[in-house]
């Protein structure tokens, strides 16, 4: 009984021990420290796109990119090079029919 | 306050550093006030302090002024220190788990006796036990209280902090301290049985 009273007061002592609190004051340095944050937050920002590029992820995929362009333009070069190849040689039959179509009228002329 | 309040407001978002001077100077000792009070710890609150009004001066554009700047300088501050306290027992756990694997991860918080610094030279044990079993009850019950007993405020005004209704901030308040003297209590007859 005498302990449930005592241990009553003790709570009741706790609770009213912060009655009258006062406010607890920051660094008298408070506003320089903020503005220092501000400002290196305002600098970071090359920092945080160098860290992300720093990713492993971030890295792979950039790699995986620039071989997907390397691989296109090589597969697009490839083909438009065939295409000019079979262009040529279409140019060189016509040229060439032409050349025996010139020579067989020369020839008819000749012919009495 | 030299000037009215939404003169300032609209001070700070056009990005005037005196503004900005003053809001600090105005604020500072009751954003710190409710940090030191829910974190515990002297250093961790001045680093939460400045980490507040940084977030005061890179998102001032977006508050609206539907409520009173002090308003939502708490929500922002409450929002910090509760932030601390998950991202601190989360560390703790890994401390502990680290520790099971047999690495050598050290215990990176230890709970020390915390003082108050706005409490009396006579009041300082028992405040210290009050804000030891402070960090046992729920998260919404402790922050009522601090609001409450600490930073001095009426239910209403907890009521805009915290988005809550008036009977809402009661109930809170009235479970926080039965909470707080069932936990006192277990605390007092471990105590008094050693």
């Amino acid at each position: 009984m005498k302990n449930n009273e005592n241990i009553d007061g003790k709570i009741e002592a706790a609770f009213n021990s912060i009655d009258n609190i006062k406010r607890a004051t920051p660094n008298t340095y408070l506003l320089t420290r903020i503005n220092a944050r501000l400002g290196n937050q305002a600098k970071s920002f090359w920092d945080n796109a160098a860290l992300f590029m720093s990713r492993p992820v971030v890295m792979v995929l950039g790699l995986c990119l620039i071989l997907t362009i390397n691989l296109t333009v090589l597969l697009q070069n490839k083909s438009s090079a065939y295409n000019t190849v079979a262009e040529r040689t279409l140019n060189t039959v016509a040229e060439e029919d032409e050349y025996i179509t010139t020579f067989a009228t020369i020839d008819n002329i000749e012919t009495p | 306050m030299n000037q009215s309040e939404p003169e300032l407001i609209r001070q700070l978002q056009r990005g005037e550093q005196l503004a900005f001077k003053e809001v600090v100077d105005l604020y500072q000792d009751m954003v710190y006030n409710t940090i030191i009070s829910i974190v515990q710890n002297e250093a961790d609150a001045e680093d939460i302090t400045q980490e507040v009004f940084v977030q005061v001066h890179q998102s001032i554009d977006s508050f609206k002024g539907n409520s009173k700047l002090s308003t939502w300088l708490y929500r922002i501050t409450i929002a910090k220190a509760l932030d601390h306290e998950k991202r601190k027992k989360r560390k703790k756990r890994l401390a502990f788990v680290q520790r099971l694997f047999g690495e050598k991860g050290e215990a990176q918080y230890h709970p020390i006796e915390f003082n108050h610094p706005g409490v009396q030279l006579e009041n300082k044990e028992k405040a210290s036990e009050l804000f030891k079993v402070l960090q046992q009850i729920p998260e919404n019950q402790r922050i009522a209280f601090t609001l409450n007993k600490i930073e001095g405020l009426n239910n209403q005004e907890i009521a805009a902090i915290m988005n809550i209704s008036f009977y809402a901030v009661e109930s809170l308040l009235a479970r926080a301290k039965n909470n707080l003297k069932k936990k006192l209590t277990n605390y007092y007859l471990q105590q008094s049985a050693k």
